[in-house]
């Protein structure tokens, strides 16, 4: 693989409403502490490097961290807000320790420092080191609720957030979902394949697309464990779901589009449709043969009647019974697969096809842009990311680091656009997250007992690896019925998880959450503790580090007023400090210059 | 011939929606009514009506739902399925002998396609009591249609005369297709058209059309909106009913900041749907609180999200006098149908679910004296194939429905019924089965029993006059 990011698109900083800090403002906020996956980046700060480049408006993309030595201290190169407002699309948290370190090092190479980040802890060593992988006398080995302590577990904790931000963008395009896995060690299952979108986070996209398809959860999920050939005698076919999916989901789509994203028109003005249902039929003979892979795995006597396997098979890929795989030739996409084509090279033949299908740069570039950053992206956003997708300036076709990059740096990402449709609906995981890391949230026994959290009308409306179904928890092209937005022609993906039932569920639990947390896992709120007595200042510390400063001053007034309507000062009860605390969270966490991220 | 109405229609009702969604205003004093205007004079109904969409997601196995019973047929069935010797369960083929208590009986005697017979699932045994009492009956091999279609047809290439429901056996577009006549991202539904012509009927016009499953393009019309409930009923905002830590200026502070306009559009419909929750809350669960049915939902103990749903459906038809609503159209669902793997393990669940949950949701409406003014009928992606693929079936097209209520005419099959067969001119592969009944054929007949007039049908359905009834017979 090659490691040469290169930013085609200039990248100004740019916002409608602020200026640049300058220096000296710089000092004011709080010091650097080396508690982040920055530590060398904070390092760099604090010893006074690195101020090169850094006048306002410079590019995001260049290499401002090259400059000698010197004693001046360094020139931040946006302002708070505008890298809070970075931080909250690229990861889940902006803290002042990532604040400064993204306004000293710039954008680009803040991203660099990330994706050169290593993997803290795999959500199976997690598993594994909480004991949910040796079997015990109350059938843990069938429980699949320690995949959802895993998953919160995983986005909680851990450095490495920019890495697991993106995973969780990939999780909604490349949809397994833990809810339907049954048998043996779905934990596990799920598991190793949030691992596998983490590893493969800053891979390439054409690897990954191979690895999610031999992934064992995958291939319980999707029906190629177990597809076998087609069988003349008894009318048998190969299982159509993972061909199917694999190509209306997972790379293609259903419509040939422009590099912008746009769809394309055949002469009478129609969409012109990527596959028809015998390109389906052919290419699933190329998914039979598979099956999860028991060859490592040791039996275990004495929990059940019949033997308890070890969960070797629930990671790496599965295996191939060249004797249950279809040899028959496969035609799909003008692409010809000659009959008894042996299976690994079938694969590759079908994944590479989809893999430089034109379609397959704007389809993933426009989803994860949309989880990103915003609902509605102009065509020509879309063309650039998908432009970093089929070549990253090294002549690399998928470089997944090219396509963050790409995304994140934007100038449409960049700018703080004054209009009335700019953004999107935060995720109810995405909210639930920035707020308990914002707040240091730890665990009292380190179980993190978190269960499933998709029942909207008491929880989330949404739990990590728990969509629905493979079309994930909303689908990119909804569009709320009868709305506004609707009449406005905007897409609102993130609007099918809110109704009458779903708003109300979501401020009850964080009402709860909030002051009480869930389970074992709670939230320190000493980062406000000591400006529970100036209201003024606990609304200005949350709108920028929740919001990027996105709350109007009509808001942040409103709740200024409503904070002091219940007079605290220094010498007030703890009890009363902290129902300050909780409240102004809540006004914010429910507010909806909050919820739409823009 | 001219065939592409949706685009007219969608036309004409975004310029008429624009105008609703600008006179409606976000600040409007009260969620509680929609935007009076409707495209045509609504019906006057003094008497009440409600239809209940029960859509069962992931696509629904016609073949072991609906299962042939003679044993001619049958044989036929076992033979593809991969049934066992002496008629017994194999493959993914239901044993025969299992069929006999959920044999269907018509009350007047029916000659289908090749003599056949059918049971329902054996675990849809209520069903199978509610067909043979008269209070249900089946629509044979339904699917989207934009003209009715034979084989030659479908595989010729005269896409002009002879056009095809976009993305046929794909989940999400069929839902989109079933729900509202078109692929994904269409945003009105044929509820929600049914529901125009209704608002003007009910005291509280935002209980037109009512979910208990997620967002539902279903129900959104030109004025009419979704409306979620829980089922436990609707979801009060506690922090924001008077007091939050301790601070009754905080509770209101809340109040305001979820439920106040705003300029951006994003924001501003966020908030629409928090106020229209917290403006109808109290009014609901005062009307529901009072409404205890006898009839259990829950004969087995076990999970049943299905039945959850169409109890708290029940309760608010029973609390319909106390809301002043007087039509309403609902939507339900169960999913888990996309039975790829594993079908003789997972669909008898589920049709287990689907039996327990609509029989006892009938059987409240004859507690609370309404089952002549209560319909209920499945919908689903998709049939599947009848070919197996080991141990399930592919996405299909066409399927068999239920239709369910006191004022069906039931006991009776509706359509056609199709071959068994892999190879014959209804099915396009795999026993992927070629509907002979269009969707909008169903949606016009239960629009008819609802009281929306011929006009208004044509209107809402602009494709049903091509086929040769827009009345099944399936409604009294």
């Amino acid at each position: 693989m090659h490691n040469n990011n290169v930013v085609k698109t200039p990248t100004p900083s740019i916002t409608t409403t602020e200026k640049p800090l300058l220096a000296d403002s710089l000092s004011a906020s709080t010091p650097p502490k080396p508690s982040v996956g920055v530590a060398g980046l904070v390092a760099l700060a604090t010893s006074g490097c690195g101020g090169g480049g850094g006048s306002s408006g410079s590019t995001g993309g260049g290499n401002q961290t090259s400059s000698a030595a010197s004693s001046v201290a360094p020139q931040p190169l946006y302002t708070k807000a505008e890298a809070a407002r970075f931080l909250l699309q690229a990861q889940f948290t902006a803290t002042d320790e990532e604040i400064l370190a993204v306004r000293t090092s710039g954008y680009s190479a803040w991203l660099t420092s990330q994706f050169n980040a290593p993997i803290d802890q795999t959500g199976a060593a997690w598993l594994t080191a909480s004991g949910h992988t040796t079997p015990d006398d109350k059938g843990n080995y069938f429980n699949p609720v320690f995949g959802d302590w895993m998953a919160w577990n995983q986005l909680l904790t851990g450095t490495g957030q920019v890495r697991k931000r993106v995973a969780l963008a990939l999780s909604e395009f490349f949809v397994v979902s833990l809810s339907p896995i049954d048998g043996f060690w779905p934990a596990m299952l799920i598991a190793h394949y949030w691992d596998l979108l983490n590893a493969k986070a800053f891979g390439n996209f054409r690897n990954l697309l191979e690895d999610i398809s031999l992934n064992p959860a995958m291939g319980f999920f999707l029906n190629t464990k177990g597809n076998l050939k087609e069988d003349i005698a008894s009318g048998r076919q190969p299982d159509e779901n993972y061909a199917r999916e694999i190509m209306q989901l997972f790379s293609i789509g259903l419509y040939e589009l422009n590099l912008d994203g746009s769809v394309k028109t055949n002469a009478q003005g129609h969409p012109i449709e990527t596959y028809v249902q015998s390109d389906i039929t052919n290419l699933a003979r190329v998914f039979t043969g598979y099956d999860w892979d028991y060859s490592k795995v040791t039996q275990q006597n004495g929990f059940e009647p019949y033997p308890v396997p070890s969960p070797e098979f629930t990671g790496g890929r599965m295996a191939f019974d060249a004797n249950k795989h279809s040899n028959l030739a496969v035609s799909f996409l003008g692409t010809n697969i000659p009959a008894n084509t042996p299976g690994a090279d079938a694969l590759r033949i079908a994944l590479d096809t989809l893999f430089n299908h034109p379609n397959t740069g704007p389809f993933f570039a426009k989803q994860m842009i949309q989880r990103l950053v915003t609902s509605n992206p102009s065509p020509a956003y879309v063309q650039r990311v998908a432009t970093a997708f089929n070549n990253n300036g090294a002549n690399v076709r998928g470089d997944l680091k090219a396509v963050w990059r790409a995304i994140l740096t934007d100038t449409e990402a960049r700018t703080l656009l004054n209009n009335t449709i700019a953004g999107k609906l935060r995720e109810p995981i995405v909210r639930l997250t920035q707020i308990a890391r914002t707040f240091n949230v730890s665990s009292s026994n380190g179980k993190w007992e978190i269960y499933d959290l998709s029942n909207a009308d008491t929880h989330l409306g949404q739990a990590p690896l728990r969509s629905p179904s493979v079309f994930n928890f909303f689908r990119p092209g909804y569009v709320p019925p009868n709305t506004a937005l609707a009449t406005h022609a905007l897409l609102a993906p993130e609007f099918q998880l809110h109704n009458e039932t779903s708003t109300a569920g979501y401020i009850n639990m964080m009402t709860s959450f909030i002051q009480s947390g869930y389970a074992d896992v709670k939230l320190n709120l000493s980062a406000i503790e000591s400006l529970a007595a100036d209201a003024k200042a606990l609304v200005e510390w949350l709108n920028l580090h929740l919001t990027a400063n996105q709350l109007s001053t009509a808001t942040t007034d409103l709740i200024q007023q409503a904070l002091e309507a219940n007079p605290v000062i220094s010498a007030s009860s703890t009890s009363a400090k902290y129902d300050r605390l909780y409240a102004a969270i809540l006004l914010v966490a429910a507010c909806p210059e909050y919820l739409i991220q823009k | 011939m001219h065939i592409n109405k949706i685009n007219d229609m969608t036309r004409r009702a975004f310029l008429k929606r624009a105008g609703a969604v600008s006179m409606m205003g976000v600040g409007a004093p009260l969620a509680l009514n929609l935007a009076g205007i409707s495209e045509a004079a609504a019906f006057e109904a003094s008497d009440y009506k409600a239809l209940v969409c029960v859509f069962l997601f992931g696509g629904n196995d016609y073949a072991n739902t609906v299962v042939p019973y003679d044993t001619a047929n049958y044989d036929l069935y076992s033979s593809i399925r991969g049934g066992g010797a002496g008629r017994t369960a194999g493959g993914i083929a239901l044993g025969r002998n299992a069929l006999t208590a959920t044999a269907l009986k018509t009350i007047t005697p029916q000659t289908l396609t090749n003599n056949i017979q059918y049971a329902l699932s054996p675990e849809l045994k209520s069903m199978a009591s509610l067909f043979n009492s008269g209070k249900a009956a089946v629509q044979l091999n339904i699917g989207p249609l934009l003209t009715p279609l034979t084989l030659a047809q479908y595989t010729g290439s005269d896409r002009v005369k002879y056009p095809l429901p976009p993305k046929l056996f794909s989940h999400n577009d069929q839902q989109s297709i079933w729900q509202a006549l078109n692929s994904e991202g269409a945003t009105r539904g044929w509820g929600g058209y049914m529901g125009d012509l209704a608002l003007s009927s009910n005291s509280l016009s935002t209980l037109t059309c009512i979910s208990a499953s997620g967002n539902a393009v279903f129900l959104a019309g030109n004025n009419a909106l979704q409306y979620q409930i829980s089922p436990s009923g609707a979801i009060p905002i506690w922090a924001a009913k008077g007091s939050a830590f301790n601070s009754s200026a905080v509770s209101n502070a809340l109040k305001k900041l979820i439920t106040q306009s705003s300029p951006h559009l994003l924001e501003n419909e966020l908030a629409a749907v928090t106020k229209r929750s917290m403006d109808l809350e109290e009014i609901v669960n005062a009307a529901l609180n009072p409404v205890n049915l006898s009839t259990s939902f829950d004969r087995d103990s076990k999970k049943n999200s299905l039945a959850d749903q169409l109890k708290v459906v029940a309760r608010l038809i029973g609390a319909r006098n106390v809301l002043g609503a007087r039509r309403q159209v609902f939507f339900v669902s169960l999913g888990g149908f996309d039975t790829h793997d594993g079908l003789n393990e997972n669909h008898p669940k589920l049709l287990a679910q689907v039996d327990e949950a609509m029989n006892a949701f009938y059987q409240a409406t004859v507690e609370l004296g309404v089952s002549e003014k209560v319909t209920s009928f499945t919908a689903s992606d998709f049939g599947r194939t009848l070919a197996s693929n080991g141990d399930g079936s592919d996405h299909g097209w066409g399927g068999h429905h239920f239709i369910v209520g006191g004022a069906v005419n039931g006991g009776q099959f509706y359509g056609t019924a199709p071959q068994i067969s892999l190879t014959s001119d209804d099915q396009v592969g795999q026993g992927r089965l070629l509907p002979s009944t269009s969707v909008d054929q169903l949606a016009a007949t239960l629009a008819r029993w609802f009281g929306v007039n011929s006009s208004e049908i044509n209107s809402i359905l602009p494709n049903v006059s091509r086929f040769a009834s827009s009345n099944l017979g399936f409604m009294k």
